[in-house]
């Protein structure tokens, strides 16, 4: 049983990929854009209340509240334990934790989903409809931004995260034999 | 890893002092004091990653959570140094200080974190396995 004859694509992973310095370097990146997302909103919230904004449009509740669901989503996701999610060929799962895990991570996809999708909601609502032109457009462009960032970086966390379950079988199959 | 002296201890603090200084400047010349946070954030940086290291045993690999908690770790990280970077730029968008302010306290904390980092690298105790 070797890892080849389980492998789906014709291409294999590249050999620096399972690395342990690659999957750190995917948690760092996730951090670093988590907090890019988290600023870029920041500093739309700052500029709406700064003497330069001319507009009477201002950053409120509403326009933290779809990064507050994308965040939720990401802390969902991130938490679940990925290797009881393919658990129904190994049974120390007892009944039915994969399918628990389904419904946790699909909640957790849906609010990341649902955040994404509010932030276009008030980007379009808010400033599309209503033709705002562009120095005060930037908030709405932030609002977009930071939310896509936040999909970034629980993309980028995840996968390190899978990473690290190969990295392990590699480092157990040794030991094995 | 190179062996570390005198003038590793020398240069580095030479850095820092360069560093520090300007993050200072860059307050003091527009007296505007908010770029000071960037060396809050870079000293504060290494603490969760510290703090998850103590937590955790790093040579588990067969339970998951030891890992989870050093990922953790890793994140806040790597949250915080982005955080460093991106403050200075906040406050420059909505005209709190000055661009020329925030070039320079990027460029400074850089600086600081950077010797934070070497520092830490060149001074690591000797891990026996």
């Amino acid at each position: 049983m070797t890892m080849s004859e389980e492998r789906l694509f014709r291409f294999s992973k590249p050999e620096w990929l399972n690395s342990a310095w690659a999957r750190n370097a995917g948690v760092y990146a996730a951090g670093a854009f988590f907090s890019l997302a988290f600023y870029t909103l920041l500093d739309s919230a700052v500029w709406s209340h700064s003497p330069l904004n001319a507009s009477d449009i201002h950053i409120r509740f509403i326009d933290w509240l779809p990064f507050i669901f994308s965040t939720l989503g990401m802390l969902i996701i991130n938490s679940v334990e990925k290797a009881r999610l393919s658990s129904e060929s190994f049974s120390y799962g007892g009944s039915g934790v994969a399918w628990k895990a389904r419904v946790v991570l699909f909640l957790g996809f849906a609010s990341l989903a649902g955040g994404m999708a509010g932030g276009v909601t008030v980007f379009v609502l808010k400033y599309v409809v209503q033709n705002v032109g562009f120095p005060a457009l930037r908030m709405g462009v932030e609002n977009l931004v930071a939310n896509g960032l936040v999909g970034l970086s629980t993309v980028i966390l995840w996968i390190s995260q899978n990473m690290e379950d190969e990295y392990s079988y590699n480092l157990a199959l040794p030991a094995q034999g | 890893m190179p062996a570390a002296g005198l003038k590793t201890i020398i240069a580095l603090s030479f850095v820092l002092a360069v560093g520090f200084l300007l993050v200072i400047l860059s307050c003091a010349l527009w007296k505007a004091y908010y770029p000071l946070l960037v060396v809050a954030t870079y000293v504060l940086a290494p603490i969760p990653n510290w703090i998850c290291n103590h937590c955790a045993n790093p040579d588990d690999f067969v339970e998951s959570s030891g890992a989870a908690v050093l990922d953790l770790g890793r994140f806040c990280t790597g949250f915080l140094v982005m955080m460093g970077l991106a403050l200075p730029v906040v406050l420059a968008n909505s005209a709190i200080i000055t661009v020329p302010a925030m070039i320079m306290s990027v460029i400074g904390g850089l600086l600081i974190y950077g010797t934070i980092i070497s520092f830490a690298m060149f001074f690591q105790e000797e891990q026996d396995f």
